[in-house]
């Protein structure tokens, strides 16, 4: 290497010599990304594979901390899925989770589009406006809980009492089996709705401005505006944020925890809310973790199925 | 994230071996010296939940720091907060603590599966106990609950709350000629006399029905488990149980408040303060607070014992007490805390300053410094409240020290709710309960 | 067009009342003195003792490592995220949809599901109660969003410019940072915020792995919810404090998240 002369070494790349003729361009293209890409992959293995894996042979053990011996106890790997299928209570929060994930995740996609395309227009109003409604979705979930509480409860209720004002009494709704899941319902959306408003609002001001411009001049109206040009362009940022509600939806805790404890009876009780009672009141590990894996593969799929279906539009395809 | 345990344990590591160096070169683990203090270059880590008794005793802690030269780690996080931690502390048997409370609704779990260390060793032991300090001393209704089946001792109790029933509103009681009931049928009585008079809603228990439920279950004759803690198949779905189940719900339904079956302890307390629930059956760390100076009602409360059913008595009794988690490493140094605690005249000294402490001791509860503390609105509750742990000794409450009755409460939960919500008829409700019941203790390995 | 921006405007003004009646209403609990918490009275003299008895006790240092964890969180998310969000969105390779939806999956599993283990591993290397435990562990639910946000976003702005500027020499990475990270801005203070927010408002996680010296603000909340009454007063004061410091954040970011149809095109 010494004895070669210095103006081979400095010999410089031709000038203006386009990227895509230099052999390998692609290759390091990839590589440039890989690097962009592995660490994420990396920390994500480190954290979530050993839990995951840990997860899974728990289900397959009737583990229960309260007998020691039970944490190696592999004689019956299915029994837990098995009981699973035949347990009344899972089929039933099956049921009920479906029901609240399908009406919060419409709602909150319905009203968080709404409320981003109202407060979409430039002026200095909404654009204040805008910060204070992602407030709900600040508050920490607990609170929000313990307000909806009180909320709920018609003895102390501010809105009971002015339904009750003007004539129109309402029974407490949480103490009502048919009516507690939709008052939890409520109070979620509430809760969450800004989050899928904050997606679209930030997916409209990506929009770029010509076409929406030269349809206004061929005379569109507001309708068809939506229609044929921003919602094409949401579609896809609204795929995303109905799939992380629907995650997140099978994952609802507090409000359940303190408005209804999964009541009345179990009117209210959806799976994740059974798997945290199974785990954490009565220590049946094993069992708890054997929801918690039907719950994710549940969830895995319908994402999976959802991704397909959401990305059929995708741009670069 | 590797490097960083690595590091981690690399560091204590180090520390060990510095702590170790550091106590045989060092005085402090030598022989007794003049001045020296017993337990100095201890650390004890000790948690309770945040009861009225347990933040007041934070405030001798420096005392017993002084005297013994240990370190103390104090906490006292609510009541949900420290359960969920103690638990998954316990059942993944850790170390952090030297001294815990038992809690009631965990004492069938945390005792049953062996968490905490037995006592008796301690006790008999003159070096570990001075013989002033007097373990008989202690309601026999109240050390019984941490009792396990063979009666080895696990935790010393330091309260009692015992079940009984107070009116918020007693002159709407007056205003309707009635007494407080004393028995099943004279409460649906009074209860129709007083319901929604001034607006007030007429009867209002909390809605951890596995609790509140239960004196009505036993008062018709039935119970949990057959016989704990021998035969726990669950009778649930007995005749007697269908009854006492109807009896209570109908109660709930006709004269409890809109969203009855919703209201948690808390709400209760608060509700009941402010005048908006007349009589509840409850406990009575509940109840007295509505003597409180910010309490609405602190001029027309009035309380009386449980009531009785047709076939007796069950007011229900609930400790909590101080134990020593098996995992501790420092069992000798927590005994001594526990002794401390609990001593006469620690006892003494926080009632002479600050008119409450542990209320266990019969010596206490006979001293004439205690008998005013325990009147409320010019009713003495002390009677009510010794009556009552008096009953407690009779057994009855054996149910609660399962430890799988968590699961069979949860199902006692859901049955009253059905039927207070009009879901189930109440047959309907107790025999899902039993059926349910019968797969959880089939699911913890319960053979019946 | 003044009238119909005025309907607009009335509209969202009236929205906003309507939603945020509740936060509102809990705000006016917490200048509430003890006894007459549910007066319905309009007229009542406000007081400040649920906020000073607040600042005794464990609530401030509990609300600071509630800041130090969030943002720690949210930075770690968006460096370890965005580039590999970037990468998902234009790097063409088979396995782009299966890791993509894996990714999606590490956030699937509830809570209840990774309690213990990370429990008993955080016992094993000391992390209990510290709040670099919080951080990973909160890892574990903001990695994913940001991937999948950033990626949505990236998705938003046309390859154009940057396969332009491909073919004109320019790496990879210089091609994010100066073509399609300004692009994305408004997306990615989205994306920022939104980890803030869940990191912030984690309640689970915190309860189980911390005792004292971390203990986040949300956890120091549920700690006025006592055996003998939900102190009301200063769970409303406690809420209201709690969300101040995302307000905050969110107020002094709005910059990026303003601008009407007429902005933050691409001309091409």
């Amino acid at each position: 290497m010494a004895t070669q002369p210095a103006s081979i070494e400095r010999a410089p790349r031709p000038a203006r010599l386009p990227r895509a003729a230099v052999p390998g361009w692609r290759r390091e293209q990839q590589r440039s990304f890989a690097l962009g890409l592995i660490p994420a992959l990396l920390v994500l293995v480190a954290i979530t594979l050993g839990p995951t894996i840990y997860l899974i042979i728990t289900s397959l053990t009737p583990l229960d901390p309260v007998h020691p011996h039970s944490a190696t106890d592999f004689s019956d790997p299915a029994g837990n899925y098995r009981a699973l299928i035949a347990d009344a209570r899972f089929l039933n929060s099956l049921w009920v989770q479906m029901k609240l994930s399908v009406a919060t995740v419409a709602a909150q996609l319905a009203i968080g589009l709404g409320v981003a395309l109202l407060l979409n227009a430039g002026s200095r109003f909404l654009e204040a406006v805008r910060t204070a409604f992602i407030l709900p979705m600040v508050l920490p979930p607990i609170v929000v809980a313990v307000v909806w509480k009180v909320i709920f409860t018609p003895d102390v209720s501010p809105v009971h009492r002015m339904l009750a004002a003007i004539g129109l009494p309402v029974h407490s709704l949480i103490a009502d089996p048919a009516m507690a899941l939709w008052a939890i319902a409520v109070a979620d959306t509430w809760e969450w709705f800004p989050f899928t408003m904050l997606m679209a609002l930030a997916a409209l001001q990506m929009i770029p401005g010509e076409p929406i411009d030269a349809a206004r001049i061929d005379g569109a109206g507001r309708l068809a505006l939506f229609r044929y040009i921003l919602f094409p362009y949401l579609r896809p940022t609204l795929v995303v944020a109905g799939l992380f509600r629907l995650i997140d939806s099978i994952k609802a805790f507090p409000l359940i925890y303190v408005l209804t404890n999964g009541g009345p009876g179990t009117a209210t009780e959806v799976t994740n809310y059974y798997a945290f009672v199974e785990s954490f009141n009565f220590s049946y590990w094993g069992y708890g973790s054997a929801i918690a894996t039907l719950m994710v593969a549940g969830v895995l799929l319908l994402s999976w199925i959802i991704g397909h279906l959401g990305q059929g539009a995708e741009r670069d395809e | 994230m590797a490097v960083l345990g690595r590091r981690l344990r690399r560091r204590q590591f180090l520390q060990a071996g510095a702590a170790t160096a550091g106590a045989l070169i060092l005085p402090g683990r030598a022989p007794a010296q003049a001045g020296s203090k017993p337990l100095s270059g201890i650390t004890l880590n000790i948690a309770c939940w945040s009861s009225p008794y347990a933040k007041l005793l934070s405030d001798y802690v420096p005392q017993f720091q002084e005297a013994t030269g240990a370190k103390v780690n104090y906490e006292t996080p609510s009541f949900p907060i420290y359960n969920q931690r103690t638990d998954v502390e316990l059942s993944t048997g850790g170390s952090s603590y030297d001294v815990l409370n038992v809690t009631f609704i965990y004492i069938g779990r945390w005792i049953g599966a062996g968490w905490f260390v037995p006592l008796d060793g301690y006790l008999k032991d003159p070096q570990k106990t001075p013989a002033d300090w007097e373990p008989d001393d202690f309601l026999p209704g109240a050390t019984a609950a941490f009792k396990n089946p063979a009666g080895r001792l696990y935790a010393i109790p330091w309260t009692a709350d015992i079940y009984m029933g107070g009116a918020a509103r007693y002159d709407l009681f007056e205003k309707a000629g009635k007494p407080m009931p004393d028995t099943f049928d004279e409460l649906a009585d009074t209860m129709k006399a007083v319901h929604m008079k001034d607006g007030v809603p007429g009867f209002l228990p909390e809605n951890h029905y596995g609790w509140s439920f239960i004196p009505f279950l036993q008062g018709y004759g039935g119970n949990v488990f057959r016989d704990p803690p021998e035969d726990l198949t669950p009778v649930l779905d007995t005749p007697e149980a269908i009854a006492a189940a109807e009896f209570f719900a109908k109660l709930l339904h006709d004269y409890g408040p809109d969203g009855a079956i919703s209201y948690t302890y808390e709400q209760v307390v608060a509700t009941l303060k402010a005048g908006r629930a007349n009589y509840s059956p409850n406990g009575q760390i509940f109840l007295v607070q509505m003597g409180a100076k910010d309490s609405k009602v602190a001029n027309t409360c009035n309380f009386s014992m449980c009531p009785a059913g047709p076939k007796g008595r069950f007011p229900g009794v609930a400790t909590h007490g101080w134990g020593i988690p098996t995992g501790s490493k420092n069992k000798d140094a927590a005994w001594q805390f526990i002794t401390w605690a609990l001593s006469k005249p620690l006892i003494r000294q926080m009632v002479a300053e600050r008119g409450y402490s542990s209320i266990t001791r019969r010596s206490l509860i006979d001293s004439p410094e205690f008998k005013g503390k325990l009147t409320v609105n010019g009713h003495d509750i002390v009677k009510i409240y010794l009556d009552t742990i008096e009953l407690g000794t009779r057994g009855y409450m054996k149910y609660r020290t399962i430890y799988v009755y968590p699961q069979v409460d949860k199902q006692i939960d859901i049955a009253i709710q059905n039927i207070a919500s009009g879901q189930m008829s109440a047959a309907q409700a107790m025999r899902q309960a039993q059926q349910n019941s019968l797969a959880e203790l089939q699911r913890a390995g319960i053979k019946l | 067009m003044n009238s119909e921006r005025m309907v607009v405007h009335g509209a969202a003004a009236l929205l906003l009342v309507v939603v945020l009646f509740p936060a509102l209403w809990m705000l006016q609990l917490s200048f509430r003195a003890g006894g007459d918490i549910f007066d319905l009275s309009f007229v009542f003299t406000p007081t400040l003792d649920n906020y000073r008895v607040l600042w005794t006790g464990l609530f401030p240092s509990s609300f600071g490592n509630s800041v130090v964890v969030s943002l720690a969180a949210t930075a770690l998310s968006l460096l370890f995220g965005v580039p590999a969000a970037y990468a998902l969105s234009r790097c063409r390779f088979k396995a782009r949809r299966p890791i993509a939806l894996w990714i999606l999956a590490t956030r699937m599993a509830p809570p209840v599901a990774f309690t213990i283990p990370f429990f008993l591993a955080y016992r094993f290397l000391g992390l209990i109660d510290s709040l670099a435990g919080l951080v990973v562990i909160y890892l574990t639910f903001n990695l994913a969003l940001v991937v999948w946000l950033m990626r949505n976003f990236f998705d938003g702005v046309p390859r154009a410019l940057e396969e332009a500027a491909w073919i004109d020499g320019c790496g990879v990475w210089s091609g994010f940072r100066l073509i399609a990270l300004p692009l994305a801005a408004p997306g990615l203070v989205a994306t920022g915020v939104l980890c803030f927010i869940l990191s912030w408002n984690d309640f689970f996680y915190a309860l189980i792995l911390t005792r004292t010296k971390a203990m986040t603000a949300p956890v120091a909340i549920v700690n006025f919810m006592q055996y003998e009454g939900w102190e009301w007063g200063k769970i409303a004061a406690g809420g209201t404090l709690v969300m101040l410091p995302v307000v905050v954040f969110s107020t002094l970011v709005r910059r990026y998240l303003v601008g009407g149809l007429t902005a933050g095109g691409v001309k091409e």
